[in-house]
C-alpha cells in the first residue's frame, strides 16, 4: 500500500533528516514508528501525505509515485488519507461539529450528507453530546478525539498519527490508541510515529524504529527498544 | 456543487469579516483612508479641468472692423473664417449690441449715458468674437486674420491684449494635467501598497487557520475564496465611507468652488456625477481588497 524505496531527505544545511529508507506497509497493518526527537519521524510521515518531497528515491502510495501528483491535486489526494496530530490542529473558531463537518464541506458533500454522517463518527469517538463545543471548552483528550473523527470522516484508506499522544495524560493516550486499534480493526491501515513507550508496549504491534534518519529495526510484533 | 462551495465560502467570509470585528474595522480604516486621499485627488483633478475648460470657454479674440464695413461684408468674413478646423465658433457683435451691452456692463452709469449723449452717434464698432477649439491655437487664428485678404477692413484684433493671459491659461493647463498624473499615481501606490500591508497581516495572524484547512484536504482555492470574499467586504464598507468623507470634503470646499464650475460648485459637481464616483471609488475598491486578499494568502498556500 505504501512504499519507500531508497528514500532520503536533506534539508537545507545539509541536514540529513532520512537516508536510504526502505520500507513497505501492507495494507490493514498498524505500524509504529518509534525514535527519538529528531529521528525522522515526522519528515517520513509527511513524505506520504506529500508535504514535502524526497532528495532522492520514490515513495509509493497505492502503487502510485506520489511525487508525481500535481501540487494544485494534493488536496484531492490527501482526502484518502486521514491525518491526526499532536497539537490536534483544529480550527479554534469552530465547533466540533463544524470541525469535522468542514472536512467534508470541502470535498462538495451536501448538507443533507453531512448532517447525516458527522454525527455518527461523533458517536464512534464518543463525543456526540458535545458536538456544539468549542475546541478551548475540551480536554486534550477530547481534542484529539475529535481530530480523529475529523480524520475518520472520508473513510481513509490509510490514518497517519503524528505523536498523537504527545500532549495527553496516561489514561488519555490510552483511549486514543484503542480507538486506533479499533479503527485499524475495522480494516484501516495506521501508521503511528511516537516515542511514548507505553503505547508502542500495550498496542503490541509492528515497530519500525528510526534512529537518525536510518532504520534501525523493524520487528512484527515488537516492544519499545530505543 | 461549484455554487454551493462558492456559497460556503461567501458565508465563510461573511463569518470571519464580522468574527474578526476589529481586524475587519482597522482594515477597514486603512482602505477607507487610501481610497479617500486618492479619490479627492482625483476629484480636484476633474474640478480642475472642469474650472480649466470653463475659463477657456470664456477666452476669445474679438475683429473689430472698421466702421464703414457694412453688416452685409462682415457676415461674409463671418462665412468664411468658419472654415478654418481650430475655430469653434464665431459670433458677429454689431455697434447697437455693443452699445447695448456696454452700458448694461457699466449698470446703466448715468455720466456714461451723458456722454453717450453728447458725442451723439454710436462710438463702438462691430466686431467677430472668435472662440477656439483649443486655447493654443488663438496664435495661429489671429495670425491667419492679420494674413486674410480682408485685413484693410479690420481696425483692431485684440489678441495681444489677451496673449498673456491665453499663454498663461495653457501653462496652467499643462502643469495641472501632469501635476494631476504624477500625484494621482503617487496616491494610488501608497493606497495600494498600505492597503496590501494590512491585509498581510490580517491574513499572517490567521495563518495556522490556513495551514490546519489545507492539511484537512481543502484546495488552495477553497482557502482563499473566504478571504477574497472578506476582501470585496472590506472594499464595500471602505467605498461607503470614502464616498462619505468625499461629500462633507466636496462640502466644504464647495464655497470656494462657487460659479467657477459649470455644474456651478464641488458640491453639486459630485451629486451630479454621484453614481460615477461612487461606482468607481467601489470598483478601486473591491480590486484593492480582493487583490490584496489574494495575493497576501499565497504566502501561506505553498503556490
Amino acid at each position: 500500500m505504501i512504499k519507500f524505496e531508497k528514500v532520503s531527505k536533506v534539508f537545507l544545511g545539509d541536514f540529513v533528516a532520512l537516508e536510504n529508507i526502505n520500507l513497505l506497509i501492507k495494507k490493514g497493518e498498524f505500524v509504529s514508528i518509534v525514535g527519538h526527537s529528531g529521528a525522522g519521524k515526522t519528515t517520513l510521515l509527511k513524505l506520504i501525505y506529500a508535504e514535502e518531497q524526497p532528495t532522492s528515491g520514490k515513495v509509493y502510495f497505492k502503487d502510485r509515485d506520489v511525487s508525481t501528483i500535481k501540487k494544485k491535486h494534493v488536496p484531492y489526494f490527501r482526502r484518502n488519507i486521514g491525518m491526526v496530530f499532536q497539537d490536534f490542529k483544529l480550527l479554534s473558531e469552530k465547533t466540533v461539529f463544524e470541525n469535522v463537518a468542514y472536512a467534508l464541506e470541502v470535498a462538495g458533500k451536501s448538507n443533507q450528507e453531512i448532517s447525516e454522517e458527522v454525527p455518527g463518527i461523533l458517536d464512534i469517538v464518543g463525543l456526540s453530546n458535545k458536538m456544539e463545543k468549542y475546541p478551548e471548552q475540551l480536554s486534550g483528550g477530547e481534542q484529539q478525539k475529535v481530530s480523529m473523527a475529523r480524520a475518520l470522516i472520508h473513510c481513509p484508506s490509510v490514518i497517519i498519527a503524528d505523536e498523537p499522544t504527545g500532549n495527553l495524560d496516561p489514561t488519555s493516550s490510552w483511549e486514543i490508541v484503542q480507538l486506533l486499534i479499533k479503527i485499524n480493526g475495522m480494516g484501516t491501515t495506521v501508521i503511528l510515529a511516537t516515542h511514548d513507550k507505553e503505547v508502542v508496549n500495550k498496542a503490541n504491534k509492528r515497530v519500525v524504529v528510526l534512529e537518525k534518519g536510518k532504520i534501525a529495526s523493524d520487528i512484527k510484533k515488537g516492544k519499545y527498544t530505543v | 456543487m461549484k455554487f454551493l462551495k462558492i456559497w460556503r465560502t461567501f458565508k465563510e467570509g461573511l463569518k470571519n469579516f464580522s468574527r474578526h470585528w476589529w481586524l475587519s474595522f482597522a482594515t477597514i480604516i486603512i482602505l477607507t483612508l487610501s481610497l479617500y486621499v486618492v479619490s479627492v485627488a482625483a476629484l480636484l483633478g476633474i474640478a480642475a479641468n472642469s474650472i480649466i475648460k470653463n475659463i477657456q470657454d470664456k477666452i476669445n479674440i474679438s475683429v473689430y472692423f472698421n466702421p464703414e464695413v457694412s453688416e452685409k461684408e462682415i457676415l461674409k468674413i463671418k462665412d468664411d473664417l468658419k472654415i478654418y478646423q481650430e475655430i469653434k465658433s464665431v459670433e458677429y457683435i454689431s455697434q447697437n449690441q455693443a452699445l447695448d451691452e456696454f452700458v448694461a456692463s457699466e449698470n446703466n452709469d448715468p455720466i456714461i449715458n451723458q456722454a453717450l449723449e453728447e458725442i451723439d452717434e454710436n462710438p463702438l464698432l462691430s466686431s467677430l468674437v472668435i472662440t477656439a477649439h483649443n486655447p493654443n491655437q488663438y496664435e495661429i487664428i489671429a495670425q491667419a486674420v492679420e494674413g486674410s485678404g480682408f485685413r484693410d477692413k479690420i481696425n483692431q484684433i485684440n489678441y495681444e491684449k489677451n496673449k498673456a493671459t491665453i499663454e498663461n491659461l495653457n501653462k496652467i493647463v499643462g502643469l495641472t494635467e501632469k501635476a494631476g498624473l504624477i500625484l494621482g499615481t503617487i496616491f494610488l501606490l501608497i493606497a495600494v501598497l498600505i492597503t496590501f500591508n494590512t491585509i498581510r497581516l490580517n491574513m499572517y495572524s490567521r495563518k495556522k487557520e490556513f495551514e490546519i484547512m489545507r492539511l484537512v484536504g481543502a484546495s488552495n482555492l477553497y482557502v482563499q475564496m473566504p478571504s477574497i470574499f472578506e476582501g470585496i467586504f472590506y472594499g464595500i464598507c471602505a467605498a461607503v465611507s470614502a464616498m462619505a468623507f468625499l461629500l462633507i470634503t466636496a462640502r466644504l470646499i464647495a464655497p470656494l468652488t462657487k460659479g467657477a464650475l459649470q455644474e456651478g460648485d464641488l458640491l453639486s459637481f459630485c451629486f451630479q456625477y454621484f453614481w460615477i464616483i461612487f461606482a468607481g471609488i467601489i470598483m478601486l475598491g473591491i480590486i484593492l481588497g480582493m487583490v490584496s486578499s489574494f495575493i497576501a494568502i499565497r504566502r501561506y498556500l505553498k503556490i
